[in-house]
């Protein structure tokens, strides 16, 4: 029953964070591959917030704006650079950051990590987290998609398919990029708040380009774009990814076998969705 | 008082000069043709107007005031509206979504002038009789029907200059009558159209004056008979007659 209640709490926790970034991957189609650069400095500023002053309510504060900071960023060099240019760029962003926390020793611990986070106090058991993050994960899901739905989510697919097509019947192209970004950043957040509380230890190694390629590998598989898509196979495939424990693999084993199972996902994915991915840029 | 002014337009890529030095005024509620051989550099001009190229010398005048620095958007917020050459259409988006997101993207106060927008999509697609399609993706579409709903959103988003880069290319010739029918529309309701097209007949019929460029230049501009006794007119765009 505990190993229930932890892969809805896993799934849960994500769920804010992977729907965010499929506002600017998935339906955006930007190729911002630095979501989990957002997502490490947010978890540090949340938890060294909450180590120094003790308080959630700073914790989450200082997590959103590092969020918005880390992820404003990001949209910064979306504006500045082209499609693929930015993908790369991103990457090496991603991996600056992480060289920052790994190498800030003093503040950050560096690779050892911030063992004995500290719970919200009606957060002590795994159920009591499981319910709490399945609420806000929810209340995701359908903030997400009525978003989707909304004149926002219409600006960002307009701009998707075509962004000369979307500016010239009037679309701003980087208040709407700009949004999507901040979205992103919302959602980030509450994961990457709630996430070392519940392991009680906030480790560097959880933020590196296996945690990416997860995210890629659910909002490919999910259907770029689509909230209820992306929010099932979030489930289903963190359902796959944690049951690889319960095959009988020495623990050294674990990790790249679980990197090929993803790999594979991804392959299949990719070949069953070619056409729709990304289609090919028109002519004017 | 002219509607569109430019002035000096130039543009070029890296060593490539594509325009050169192109100046003309558009009256409000004149329909102005654009013509010239493939490569002329139409289209070029068209996204130069639009706000996607920035011209390296010139200026542009809209109602008087200098566009030259605006975006794209921007242009087209305040009455710009652009049919593409190959379709502006978002194939993945239903009908109702392609017109709405261009309502939506109106200024405010514009957009509580033409009250509820559904209501106002309804009419759009109405208009070219695509109603019945309004929740299929516009991918579905035939290259006519994308171009008359183009033209009916442009037109129903209360766009005032129409910047049609060839309308009636990839249209079979009964589809040409009905685009030909939604331009004259445009004329009457007072829109002010330049206009892009390779069939001259079509250009002469309902064109008050016609441009005509050449290799990135204006080289001559005229009514449409004028233009279409010119000889100059005859040797760009079917070649140097070997008779004379
Ligand atoms: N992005 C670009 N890079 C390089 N050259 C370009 C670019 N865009 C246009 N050109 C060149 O500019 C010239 C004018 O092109 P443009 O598309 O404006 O012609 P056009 O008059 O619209 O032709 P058509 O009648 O075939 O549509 C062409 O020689 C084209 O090769
Ligand atoms: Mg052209």
């Amino acid at each position: 029953m505990n190993f229930a209640w932890h892969i809805i709490t896993l799934i849960a926790i994500q769920m804010p964070a992977i729907l965010g970034y499929n506002f600017v991957f998935g339906k955006g189609k930007i190729f911002h591959f630095g979501p989990l650069g957002v997502s490490l400095i947010t978890a540090y500023a949340s938890v060294l917030t909450l180590v120094h002053t003790q308080s959630f309510v700073l914790s989450f504060v200082a997590g959103l704006c590092a969020a918005l900071l880390v992820s404003l960023l990001f949209a910064w060099l979306s504006f500045r650079l082209e499609a693929d240019g930015l993908g790369v760029i991103s990457l090496a962003v991603h991996l600056g950051l992480m060289a920052v926390v790994l190498n800030s020793n003093v503040l950050t611990r560096g690779a050892l990590g911030i063992p004995g986070v500290k719970r919200m106090a009606f957060l002590q058991s795994v159920s009591d987290f499981a319910i709490f993050s399945g609420v806000i994960a929810v209340i995701a899901i359908i903030a997400a998609y009525f978003l989707n739905r909304s004149a926002f989510g219409r600006r960002l697919s307009a701009l998707a398919e075509h962004n000369w097509y979307a500016e010239a019947v009037g679309v701003n192209r980087r208040h709407t990029h700009t949004w999507a970004f901040v979205i992103a950043a919302i959602g980030s957040t509450f994961s990457n708040f709630l996430f070392p509380q519940y392991l009680t230890l906030l480790h560097p190694s959880d933020y590196q380009f296996h945690s990416f390629v997860f995210y890629i590998m659910v909002i490919v598989a999910g259907n770029p774009g689509s909230v209820l898509g992306v929010a099932t196979s979030t489930a289903l495939l963190m359902i796959l990814k944690e049951s690889i424990r319960f095959i009988a693999l020495p623990a050294a084993m674990i990790g790249p076998v679980r990197l090929m199972l993803f790999g594979a996902v991804l392959f299949a994915a990719v070949c069953w969705r070619r056409d729709t991915l990304f289609p090919p840029k028109r002519e004017v | 008082m002219a509607l569109l002014s430019l002035s000096d337009i130039s543009f070029g890529i890296g060593q490539h000069q594509i325009l050169r030095n192109i100046a003309f005024d558009v009256a409000e509620g004149d329909i102005v043709g654009l013509i010239g051989p493939n490569g002329s550099g139409k289209t070029t001009l068209f996204n130069v107007l639009s706000g996607f190229l920035k011209p390296s010398s010139g200026a542009i005048l809209y109602r008087e005031g200098d566009i030259t620095a605006l975006s794209a958007a921007r242009r087209s917020r305040l009455g710009i509206g652009r049919v593409f050459q190959n379709f502006g259409i978002f194939r993945d988006m239903t009908l109702e979504e392609n017109v709405l997101v261009a309502l939506e993207a109106l200024p405010k106060d514009r957009r509580i002038q033409l009250g509820d927008l559904r209501t106002v999509v309804g009419e759009t697609l109405e208009m070219v009789g695509l109603s019945s399609h309004a929740k299929k993706k516009a991918g579905c579409l035939s290259g006519g029907q994308m171009r008359l709903l183009e033209i009916a959103r442009t037109l129903k988003s209360g766009k005032e200059l129409f910047l049609l880069d060839e309308p009636t290319a990839g249209v079979s010739p009964k589809m040409t009558g009905q685009v030909a029918d939604l331009i004259t529309a445009l004329k009457r309701e007072g829109k002010t159209v330049l206009i892009i097209e390779h069939d001259l007949p079509f250009i002469g019929s309902i064109c008050d004056r016609v441009i005509v460029m050449d290799v990135g230049q204006i080289v001559l501009q005229g009514t449409p008979g004028e233009v279409k006794k010119s000889k100059e007119l005859q040797e760009i765009y079917f070649g140097a007659d070997p008779t004379t």
